[in-house]
């Protein structure tokens, strides 16, 4: 009997409960548990505040869960520098806390900051919408400290912003849910936070839409993002969303977010679009309700997928949801997003049956339309039988290559990753 | 090499590439031996690829014939990276130097390694697009060369360094296969891992890179102060500030005397250190910064402060700040530069620290650096006929690192660690993470055929540090 320091059930994926659940304290009996456990052949699933568990398969074998929760302090803050060092379970709603306070912020725009743990939301490869603004989340990490399986702890990077010093090993462990190292710790490289911030949002009857998108694609200031969302009526304003909604998120200096909303309007005026709300006070919070939406489900009668490609061709690609929605009479919500070309695709149907039944014809007639497309979530017991990951890269030998020389004995979270890594 | 099996080697290249694909006179072979650092041994052939497949036959010729493979852009690398320092093969990328693909809509474009940076930029500004990068080597540098140091130039203050742009690999790796890697692939980010690993772990043979929109109003402006400390505390507060610049660069007098002499950009010569920055966005954003800035730098001490006035004017002071290693040659026959980034609140420290350095060594230094990153230049100023003079600037750029790293800093910004400072890797890098650093290396090219010598330590007593050779036409 494997004695453990938790409630497993908190760990559970799925159906699946671990044996034992810890959360050690330090870096070393971090890197100690996981070494015993790789030496037993116990396989490990790493946990920052499971926000986005639901990503990828549920791991072959589960014996033991490792939480980086008590790993959360803020280990360097030196504002001046704009850099952060933190530890992996450092909540995003704790980071975004402590860099307010001076004025600053990462744009990792991941679903549930307060839950959502810095090393989680890297590990599971989170892509916001601001990106196209200010980068990946993967561009403001300058350095990491990992445990890998066998209990090295290695660093790459370090504390400067511009490093060319030995290889970029951290780039592997962002987005690789946590199947090749434990991501410990976590510097960052932070911005200023924009002096005013601005969200507007336009209903978007059906004959407006194209109009209203070329004429948001022309602006003179860019929005520092830009989304068509049709549904998500409970996440945006509750209100009934049987038009679309356009979302534009400005940021900048007061002058520029005033020039930019008299550009809006004007735009959106000649493009038919009949109003436009604005939301300065709140505005944060409200694009994060969003951003929340990117993962939330219907209960068990909802499945949510990601696609993501070229922003010219993200119309086409919803297209090819609705259609294959369409024939499998699933009702369809989407976020498409104009800057980065993301494509977010919740199917839902009126009863758990009818989806549970509905659910897998339609993932098999997308994989012909949407290879690449992704399963964010669904439903408990449904992953096994989708095609969560899309079709493989071509690169995946190479994957598979990486994972037998980081993780030979297959401990981290074995059958999770694309390809069954 | 034994001569025969280097005409065994020479033979199968020539049957792949055509006479036209390969180099192996004396004369040619002279001209691989070297880069911006230092010269090293002749490799027994230069191979010029065409195309994807032929770099791909080369790599599988030079791994049956068990020699090292050394990939090379434009030769303007400052850490010897591009040295064939065990011979072998060289890849030059001369005939890969095309533009494939340009998607403005999409704001991406693809191109060979060979495609030259400055080139890149002119290209797409019809299309209202730059390339962020800007190594001040661009106007011959290379993206492949750009791509394997993972260079930045003062403008990756705000755009960030080639690992930020780059999208997407195609590459041939230790077993002469063409693989392809995209950052949006599900996956692992093989195409991350693979920016600034120096050409050991695959021949990159094309680059999908991300352009970015030309702003609406740059402004740049010159400020001068009475000392570097007091420019860079300028700096130190800026970032403190949250204000944002575009490129925040210091030069002190050495460096402003030289440059002004060659290019006469219209710097103040009475300065002990100049402040060169640029703001760009929207025209509001750029009022607002500019008036800023002036205001700490009045309050730091600043003695002028001047707008470039005209479009004209300002690439004046660019290409003068660009060129500034270049002019050095006026006042020294040799300069050795040196690369190394510091947490920027640790730059007024740093610089003091390298005039010490300088000092103690009995030399002349010229500081022209990155400010807004941290990321130092010292220019160490010798006679390299003068074997004394040559063995303090070794010495010297060995202390000025180790006072970086002291600060909290580390050894390459921008350069790349190459062949020169491999020794000194260890000094940042524990052995456990350098061996993780390996199961990377392990997984492209196993049989270490990738430029060997490069990066990592040799495992024995450090030998000889190099004499930096003369300057090429390279900088900061």
């Amino acid at each position: 009997m494997v004695s453990t320091d938790l409630d497993t059930a908190a760990f559970a994926l799925d159906d699946r409960r671990p044996k034992a659940a810890f959360a050690p304290a330090t870096d070393a009996e971090f890197a100690a548990r996981l070494r015993a456990c790789d030496a037993s052949g116990e396989a490990v699933v790493l946990f920052g505040g499971g926000t986005l568990q639901g990503l990828g398969f549920v791991p072959e074998r589960y014996d033991v869960a490792l939480s980086c929760a008590r790993l959360d302090a803020v280990l360097e803050y030196e504002h001046r520098d704009l850099t952060i060092a933190v530890g992996a379970g450092c909540t995003l709603a704790a980071l975004e806390r402590r860099l307010a306070a001076h004025g600053q912020f990462v744009p990792l725009d991941a679903p549930r900051a307060a839950a959502a743990t810095a090393g989680g939301t890297l590990a599971a490869g989170w892509l916001g919408p601001r990106r196209a603004a200010y980068g990946r989340p993967r561009d403001f990490v300058i350095g990491t400290t990992v445990a890998l399986a066998d209990g090295t702890l290695a660093k790459s990077g370090g504390m400067v912003v511009k490093n060319s010093t030995g290889y970029d090993v951290t780039k592997l462990y962002l987005g690789s849910l946590g199947t090749l190292g434990a991501i410990l710790r976590v510097n960052f490289k932070t911005l200023p936070i924009p002096a005013a911030r601005r969200l507007a949002i336009a209903r978007l009857p059906e004959a407006t839409r194209a109009r209203a998108a070329a004429h948001v694609a022309a602006l003179a200031v860019e929005p520092a993002a830009a989304l068509i969302v049709r549904g998500f009526a409970d996440e945006i304003d509750g209100r009934d969303g049987v038009d679309g909604r356009m979302l534009l998120l400005f940021e900048g200096s007061e002058r520029l977010v005033a020039r930019a909303t008299r550009e809006l309007r004007s735009a959106l005026g000649s493009a038919g679009v009949p109003e436009t709300q604005l939301i300065d006070a709140g505005a944060g919070a409200a694009f994060a309700r969003i951003v929340d939406a990117y993962v939330t489900s219907r209960g068990r009668r909802s499945a949510t997928y990601r696609s993501g490609g070229l922003p010219s061709d993200a119309p086409l690609r919803l297209e090819a949801f609705a259609r294959v929605a369409r024939v499998n009479e699933l009702e369809l919500e989407s976020i498409e997003d104009a800057r980065t070309g993301d494509v977010i695709a919740r199917v839902s149907a009126a009863s758990e049956e009818a989806f549970a039944e509905r659910l897998i014809a339609f993932d098999g007639e997308r994989r012909t339309v949407l290879s690449e497309a992704r399963v964010v979530a669904a439903p408990a017991g449904a992953r096994a039988r989708l095609d969560v990951w899309g079709a493989p890269p071509a690169s995946l030998a190479t994957m598979r290559a990486l994972k037998a020389r980081f993780d030979p004995n297959r401990t981290l979270a074995p059958g999770r990753f694309i390809g069954g890594i | 090499m034994e001569t025969s099996s280097a005409e065994r080697l020479r033979e199968r290249l020539s049957a792949v590439l055509g006479a036209q694909g390969i180099l192996t006179s004396r004369e040619d072979l002279g001209s691989y031996a070297f880069d911006a650092f230092c010269e090293d041994r002749l490799p027994d052939a230069v191979a010029l690829p065409r195309d994807a497949r032929e770099v791909a036959a080369v790599v599988r010729i030079a791994r049956d014939c068990g020699v090292p493979i050394v990939a090379r852009g434009a030769g303007t690398g400052l850490c010897g990276g591009a040295v064939p320092t065990a011979g072998g093969v060289v890849i030059s990328f001369s005939r890969m130097n095309r533009l494939l693909a340009l998607d403005a809509a999409n704001r991406r474009v693809r191109v060979q390694p060979g495609y030259v940076n400055l080139e890149l930029s002119r290209t797409v500004a019809s299309h209202g697009l730059f390339f962020g990068p800007d190594p001040s080597s661009q106007k011959t540098s290379t993206l492949g060369g750009n791509t394997a140091t993972n260079a930045g130039g003062p403008h990756a203050l705000s755009y960030g360094s080639m690992s930020a742009h780059v999208l997407g690999l195609e590459y041939v790796d230790g077993a002469g296969e063409i693989q392809r890697a995209d950052i949006d692939d599900a996956g692992y980010d093989i195409t991350g891992a693979l920016v600034g690993s120096e050409g050991t772990l695959g021949i990159v043979t094309a680059i999908d890179l991300r352009l970015l929109r030309l702003p609406r109003a740059i402004r740049v402006c010159v400020a001068a102060f009475p000392d570097v400390e007091s420019a860079s505390e300028t700096v130190s507060a800026v970032i403190g500030a949250g204000i944002s610049a575009t490129a925040l660069e210091i030069m002190d007098r050495t460096i402003v005397g030289a440059v002004e002499a060659h290019y006469h950009a219209g710097y103040p010569l009475d300065a002990g250190a100049v402040l060169l920055l640029e703001i760009a966005g929207e025209h509001e954003d750029v009022e607002y910064a500019e008036g800023a800035i002036a205001k700490l730098a009045r309050e730091f001490g600043a003695l002028s402060w001047r707008s470039a006035a005209t479009p004209r004017e300002r690439d004046a002071l660019w290409a003068s700040r660009k060129g500034a290693a270049g002019a050095l040659g006026r006042i020294a026959p040799n300069y050795y530069i040196q690369d190394a980034t510091v947490p920027r609140t640790r730059l007024p420290q740093a610089v003091h620290r390298v005039n010490e350095i300088a000092r103690d060594h009995g030399l002349t230094v010229g500081n022209v650096f990155h400010a807004g990153d941290g990321n130092l230049h010292p220019l160490l100023l010798f006679d390299r006929r003068e074997a004394r003079q040559v063995a303090a600037v070794s010495s010297a750029g060995h202390d000025i690192l180790a006072a970086c790293i002291a600060l909290g800093g580390t050894i390459s910004g921008e350069h790349g660690i190459g062949y020169e400072k491999r020794e000194t890797l260890p000094y940042v890098f524990t052995p456990e993470d350098l061996a993780t650093m390996q199961r990377l290396r392990d997984v492209f090219d196993p049989a270490r055929h990738f430029n060997p010598d490069k990066i990592f330590p040799s495992g024995a007593v450090c030998g000889e540090v190099r004499a930096p050779r003369d300057p090429v036409a390279a900088g900061a």
